[in-house]
């Protein structure tokens, strides 16, 4: 009998991936050299799985502005922002990200992952509702784990299905919170954003928008699907995360109530953790400054997404998603496909993510193919190159 | 499984065949996420079936402390009649 005995069905399932070549989970990189190149096991590949989307973690602007945060404020605050971690550049980073919406409070998390708790769990509490999609992403499910509120799901992106739920609440939908994302990153598709919006009218709930994967990607700023849908009245709340189109690691939650400043007082993972760096708190205004001004890479990243979903759906995959996106997720008939594509697609020097259950909706087994605009034609043609290849090579086995 | 006529082992029947249909025959004392092998997302999704066959919504704390298909129907009964009672969810 050990306390480890639990983890055997994991260690079981990590044990099934492994092969000679390197691991398709926490693969380990040797090196990085670029938004868009790394070393795996001593080869170069191609990176098409990373959620660099504008591809600035280069840019010489943001790395500049980082060093001297560095030298300037040290490598750490060493404390929370309830106590000696609050700078100047804390607030004013907060400011910018509120201004970009043009709401009046924002707050900084450490991570996007504590964004998501550290909201769900304060915002909502005893007596109140999460209504969340059910494929939301697990620092939602965390969060609500957190919150003293009682959480119920709804379909993934079935309107109607929220509308039943929030009907049966009956009064009790005034006090609802619900909870959608802007990309949902496993199938790379997107909400019927406007439909939800008008099923939270309809019963007088809030709505807060999980733009993670879908900030600086779409509208015209890069500040989500809220804005790409012209719906920026319509949300209570606005999370993201600086570990995407950002380039660095935290996150952070907009709103145009000013009492989100409240949460300072009352969030625990704000309160209970140290504040983000210096450097990095400096390289996330930057790569803000870059996004909000970013229409280029927006169009160049489109053009890359269109030219991937196209090519690849072409070569006979099946997407998660009909509307391009950052995102194409190829999704396979089992997980020795998946497994076997992902090896393949290394081989011929890509990198992508493997995606299985329970990680995955609906059991899939997926390979997923992110794109940066930092992506060339020819990264793209070479990433579509290596799916031919692999098609063509599971014909010839078939017909054999 | 269980052969009955009560309206809650129909539901979560139902579900099964819809979600996990290769695994109807599941012993309902059995760990769902162990033993039954069923994963976190096919418990959700067998739950979102049972919601709509008896239209209510189940809160996800009444999920944690439902281990088995018997546990799962016992909490269902309780909310029914909780709701019956006049709360909400």
């Amino acid at each position: 009998m050990s306390l480890f005995d639990k983890f055997e069905l994991l260690a079981q399932s990590r044990r099934a991936l492994a092969s000679d070549g390197p691991p398709p989970v926490a693969t380990p990189f040797d090196r990085v050299l670029s938004a868009t190149r790394g070393v795996i096991n001593g080869q170069e590949v191609l990176l098409a799985g990373t959620n660099n989307y504008l591809g600035l973690t280069f840019h010489p602007q943001v790395i500049e502005k980082a060093k001297t945060a560095l030298e300037e404020l040290g490598s750490g605050t060493t404390g929370s922002r309830m106590a000696n971690g609050s700078y100047a550049s804390h607030h004013a980073l907060e400011a910018e990200l509120a201004a970009a919406f043009g709401w009046s409070s924002a707050m900084v998390f450490s991570t996007g992952y504590q964004a998501n708790v550290g909201v769900m769990s304060s915002v909502v509490g005893t007596g109140e509702y999460l209504l969340i999609d059910a494929d939301s992403h697990a620092s939602i499910y965390d969060g609500c784990r957190m919150s003293k509120a009682q959480t119920l799901t709804f379909r993934h992106n079935d309107p109607d299905n929220l509308d039943r739920k929030l009907e049966r609440l009956g009064a009790d939908a005034k006090k609802t919170l619900v909870v959608v994302e802007g990309l949902y990153s496993m199938l790379g598709d997107q909400p019927p954003l406007q439909e939800f919006v008008d099923v939270k009218n309809k019963h007088g709930a809030w709505l807060l928008v999980d733009e993670a994967h879908s900030f600086g990607v779409f509208g015209d700023k890069g500040l989500g699907l809220t804005e790409a849908m012209g719906l920026l009245d319509e949300v209570d709340f606005a999370v993201g995360t600086f570990s995407k189109s950002l380039a660095g690691i935290g996150g952070f939650c907009v709103s145009p109530h000013a009492e989100l400043d409240l949460l300072r007082l009352a969030s625990r993972p704000y309160i209970f953790t140290a504040s983000p760096s210096p450097a990095v708190v400096a390289a996330t205004r930057e790569a803000l400054s870059l996004v909000l001004s970013g229409q280029h890479l927006r169009q160049q990243l489109k053009k890359n997404m269109e030219r991937l979903y196209d090519g690849a759906k072409a070569a006979g995959f099946q997407l998660g998603s009909e509307i391009p996106g950052p995102v194409a997720a190829l999704i396979l008939p089992n997980r020795e496909t998946a497994l076997s594509h992902w090896h393949q697609l290394l081989d011929q020097g890509v990198y992508a993510n493997l995606m299985i259950p329970p990680a995955t909706p609906n059991g899939l087994c997926l390979l997923r193919l992110s794109l940066s605009a930092a992506h060339t034609d020819e990264d793209i043609d070479q990433i579509l190159f290596a799916l031919n290849g692999i098609k063509a090579q599971q014909n010839k086995v078939a017909k054999a | 499984m269980s052969d009955t006529t009560d309206p809650i082992h129909d539901a979560i029947q139902q579900a099964l065949v819809a979600t996990a249909p290769d695994r109807t025959d599941l012993d309902w004392d059995v760990p769902l996420s162990t033993a039954a092998g069923l994963d976190s997302v096919q418990i959700m999704n067998l739950v979102m079936e049972i919601e709509d066959a008896l239209d209510i919504s189940v809160p996800m704390d009444v999920l944690a402390d439902a281990h088995t298909l018997n546990d799962l129907a016992k909490a269902l009964g309780t909310l029914i009649q909780s709701q019956a009672g006049g709360s909400t969810a």
